[in-house]
């Protein structure tokens, strides 16, 4: 008895020790930002000498930006939805040849990062060198065609990518709709476009509602093709000019912060709606069942949607990647090379080059680290929030999300800021990196396993229980092998988000300690495109390897459903 | 306290599991409120109430998976929960074992590995182990699909799994959460003679619980009615089921018209209670040695109100009343009829069609009308 007692309190201490170190983990360096963003004392001196909202203030003297910021925000949302919404309506409700496999392939943009699309279409659109201006102008067109270095051309990039996201939350609230709601429409003597209005339309625009503003917020705290595609026209949002404000010399430590707070209440505000608006409003995925749409059979017309399946996924994926592929294969990247062009020297380069196998070798390892830590961390985290009765369970999801609201720039400048004056000297090092990307995935990783923990059945453990097996033996012999596939799953996940990271990476790495991802950017910014084009594609690369180890072991998972 | 419940105790002195004050609070929501009962040695006890009403709650306190709030708990005279003592013995030590509403079969696991579990855990060896999981795979009738996965089987095949691990060790008792509420109506009547017959044959102290009446009634030598987390009545099922204790259970348990009135003694004779309904009807019933209040109710299960077109040769409790609908259901016909200011429902075998509106004589032994405990 006495045992039993002791077992539940060391459980007890156990947990609130994992849940303070995820808190101090999330926390410490929002303290810092905060800190910073109230500071309005001589910016040289820590801590500060004189608290105020000066720096907020100071937010306005760049008026510019926050109408960039939301023009692009506004323009890249809308794009996103029409791709989305068209795509998941085509793919859930009409007969358009392949929808299962176009479903899947829905998923590819987003694994392809908003930089790789910058990136591409940067090659493919800019005004002067773009693949589209030169042919343009070889057919005898004047000036340029396209111009990617605009506002729309970023919110066209960052949609691509983000379109896949709208995608699956629109696709799920579509599936998520019983089609008995509008047969008895029909029953009553609507007709189908009556239907359409009265019935389909309101019970999908509180699900697609939530998606717009998901969708925005996720807009709001982008960077990277805001990066790579507005840097050289100058034209700056508010990531960017962040990230431009601490770099700069003297950085503008405070006024960043300030945006950095300003940016994250705004996007906290906004999740904090979405969340609102997808527990109240929606009456569809009240009961979490999928149902079997009805599809409508559109006859011919389906080749047209299937046209239209191909466009997003071609301009989305296949366009990228042939032309990284073409760019990175030439000397000087042209739309028609000459047969002396071609080479294979930017790949020689990108692999035999010292900084880049750093680089990517410190990538994989933060990978490899990140990936197994966190396995284990956000394991327990969600094994304490969902499956142990800890009466603050709830609060400590609250904090675990809450990096979900942050950007990961924004976050990064905190923690940057936190441990310059930490004691124990890890700035500038790896160790800082794999502390930022424990913190950044919390939310991604406890999600991950959190979904495979709750479809096992609570009773497959208690059934062990009553069979007599102590913890020990049904952690062994039930929770672990019914976990593992959730468990390799997640450690990708994490993997993959890793060795893509650029938003925290580029403000925390050294110059000893470079990652992947940051480089490229530098490396189209300082060397040369071409061989951006090549270590973009070693890094997809790394990233689709990744990739087809998971889908096969979410095959696996679904292959023996755990209820 | 073990005095008073061993006098209490019909069976004798050694029940086998002792529920005694059992509470349970969720939060601050109460999901027991207080409940005693106990189990005696191979029998087979049901808890018997709607969703809600705490019964499941009261079989997870027994085996171990929540701890209740206050009360006690003795298994085999062993205290495995006392809020006074500060004992609470965790599930895998209690030695009992448990058959899932979900059945809880491993899926990672085949059906012969699912069945040893128990064995395993209690370090039994290779050809011991073989030879039990065997047996108990005979005695469910599942013994050819030893080596398939779980997620290979179907619903009853699962369940019969389940059940087969649950008793593969020799557990002392066996608890029963809503075995057969996920089998289909046909596979359920099957599955409820057999879990009946194979309990018989293992002679095992078992506790089920359920909200299914028939279920109960087919399948315990003595039910709890639990509503709202309290007891609401305790006996056999023809205790249950012929002298219900509340309105509650009387229409719970089967289908029953509740009659209120007036308290009559001038006319009451022969043991028979009498009593006034508003309408002026007088109902002779009997008291079972429950206390008759001024205003009684009583209860009369539809399946003993008699209809006939004839004037029957009884008495008392005889009306002539109007037909106001008659609805076929296969095995019998539900007549209902006006009476004064209520209506009443009769089950009758099947029978001719009576036409709406048309009169006819109802009548009631009166051993069927049962006053109500107050």
């Amino acid at each position: 008895m006495q045992s039993a007692r002791s077992l539940i309190s060391a459980q007890k201490i156990a947990g609130y020790g994992v849940a303070a170190v995820a808190a101090v983990m999330v926390l410490y360096p929002v303290f810092f930002l905060l800190q910073a963003a109230l500071d309005v004392g001589d910016p040289q001196v820590r801590p500060p000498t004189a608290y105020g909202f000066d720096n907020f203030n100071g937010i306005f003297q760049y008026p510019q930006i926050l109408l960039n910021t939301l023009t692009v925000s506004v323009a890249a949302t809308v794009m996103a939805l029409v791709f989305g919404f068209v795509m998941a309506w085509i793919l859930t409700r009409t007969n358009v040849p392949g929808r299962h496999l176009f479903e899947q392939l829905m998923a590819v943009p987003y694994y392809l990062t908003p930089l790789l699309g910058a990136l591409a279409w940067s090659l493919l659109g800019a005004p002067e060198s773009g693949f589209i201006n030169q042919i343009w102008r070889a057919l005898g067109g004047n000036g340029h065609l396209i111009d990617i270095n605009t506002a729309y051309g970023i919110a066209w990039v960052m949609a691509l990518f983000e379109g896949s996201v709208a995608f699956v939350m629109i696709a799920a609230v579509m599936k998520s709709m019983d089609p008995a709601l509008e047969e008895a429409s029909q029953i009553m003597g609507a007709s189908r476009l009556r239907t359409m209005l009265r019935i389909t339309l309101p019970l999908v625009v509180p699900g697609v509602l939530g998606a717009a503003i998901f969708v925005f917020a996720e807009m709001l705290g982008s960077f990277a093709a805001a990066l790579v595609l507005g840097t050289p026209s100058r034209y700056y949002v508010i990531t960017t000019a962040i990230y431009q404000l601490v770099q700069q010399y003297p950085p503008k430590i405070q006024i960043a912060a300030a945006m950095g707070v300003s940016l994250f209440a705004v996007m906290f505000f906004m999740l904090f709606l979405y969340r609102r608006i997808v527990m109240a409003g929606s009456y569809v995925t009240i009961t979490g069942k999928a149902f079997r749409p009805r599809v409508a059979d559109i006859g011919p017309l389906r080749y047209v949607l299937l046209g239209i399946c191909l466009l997003y996924l071609f301009a989305a994926v296949g366009l990228p990647l042939i032309t990284l592929l073409y760019a990175s294969l030439q000397k000087i990247a042209v739309a028609f090379p000459a047969a002396g062009n071609w080479t294979l020297e930017n790949f020689r380069v990108a692999v035999t080059m010292n900084a880049v196998r750093s680089a990517l070798a410190n990538s994989l390892l933060l990978g490899f680290g990140t990936a197994t830590i966190g396995v284990v961390l956000m394991g327990l985290l969600a094994w304490l929030i969902y499956r142990s009765r800890l009466p603050a369970s709830g609060l400590i999801e609250y904090v675990v999300m809450f990096p979900q609201a942050v950007p990961r720039l924004v976050f990064a400048f905190g923690l940057m800021w936190a441990w310059v004056v930490f004691p124990i000297p890890i700035y500038g090092t790896l160790w800082l990196l794999l502390i930022a990307y424990l913190t950044v995935f919390l939310p991604l990783g406890v999600r991950t396993i959190a979904g495979v923990m709750l479809q096992i059945d609570k009773s497959l453990e208690e059934c062990a229980q009553m069979c007599g097996a102590s913890w020990g033996f049904r952690v062994r012999t039930v929770t672990i092998p019914l976990l593992v596939p959730g468990l390799v799953a997640a450690w990708l996940l994490l993997f993959i988000a890793s060795v893509r990271e650029l938003g925290a990476s580029i403000l925390l790495m050294g110059p000893h300690s470079k990652v992947i991802t940051p480089s490229i950017v530098e490396s189209w910014f300082g060397t040369s495109s071409e061989l951006t084009a090549a270590l973009a594609l070693i890094q997809t690369l790394v990233v689709a390897v990744a990739m087809i180890v998971l889908v096969a072991v979410t095959r696996r998972v679904g292959a023996h459903p755990a209820d | 306290m073990e005095a008073t419940q061993a006098l209490l105790s019909p069976q004798g002195p050694t029940p086998h599991i002792e529920v005694d004050r059992l509470e349970l609070y969720y939060g601050g929501v109460p999901a027991v409120r207080g409940v005693s009962f106990n189990v005696f040695p191979g029998e087979q006890l049901t808890l018997l109430g709607p969703s809600g009403c705490g019964k499941t709650t009261t079989l997870r306190a027994i085996a171990g998976l929540e701890q209740p709030t206050a009360g006690e708990i003795r298994i085999d005279g062993v205290t495995v929960y006392s809020s006074e003592r500060r004992v609470h013995i965790r599930a895998e030590k209690r030695g009992l074992s448990m058959v899932f509403q979900s059945y809880a079969i491993w899926p990672h696991m085949t059906v012969f590995e699912n069945v040893a579990y128990g064995l395993r855990v209690r370090r039994a060896g290779a050809a011991e182990i073989a030879e039990k999981v065997h047996h108990a795979l005979d005695m469910v009738q599942m013994r050819s699909f030893a080596s398939r996965r779980a997620s290979q089987l179907s619903g009853g095949q699962q369940q019969r799994v389940a059940l087969a691990r649950a008793f593969v060790f020799s557990p002392s008792v066996l608890l029963f959460d809503e075995p057969l509420s996920n089998l289909d109506a046909k596979l359920r009547a099957d599955m409820r003679i057999e879990l009946r017959e194979l309990q018989h044959r293992l002679g095992i102290t078992s506790v089920y619980v359920t909200h299914d009446l028939e279920e109960a009634l087919a399948m315990s030598d003595r039910i709890v009615v639990m509503r709202d987390g309290l007891i609401e009545q305790t006996g056999t099922p023809d205790e249950i089921y012929r002298l219900p204790n509340s309105a509650f259970v009387a229409d719970f348990v089967g289908s029953a018209n509740l009659i209120r009135g007036r308290h009559r003694p001038d006319l009451d004779g022969g043991g028979l209670i009498a009593l006034e309904t508003s309408a002026g009807h007088i109902v002779y019933g009997m008291a079972y040695g429950r206390p008759v209040g001024t205003e009684p109710v009583v209860s009369v299960r539809t399946v003993h109100l008699r209809i006939s077109t004839e004037p029957p040769v009884a008495a008392q409790n005889v009306w002539r009343v109007p037909v106001e609908q008659t609805v076929f259901q296969g095995d019998f016909t539900q007549v209902h009829v006006s009476w004064g200011e209520q209506h009443l429902v009769a089950r009758c075998a099947a029978m001719e069609p009576l036409a709406v509106g048309r009169d006819v004589y109802i009548s009631i032994e009166p051993r069927h009308v049962v006053i109500l405990g107050a």
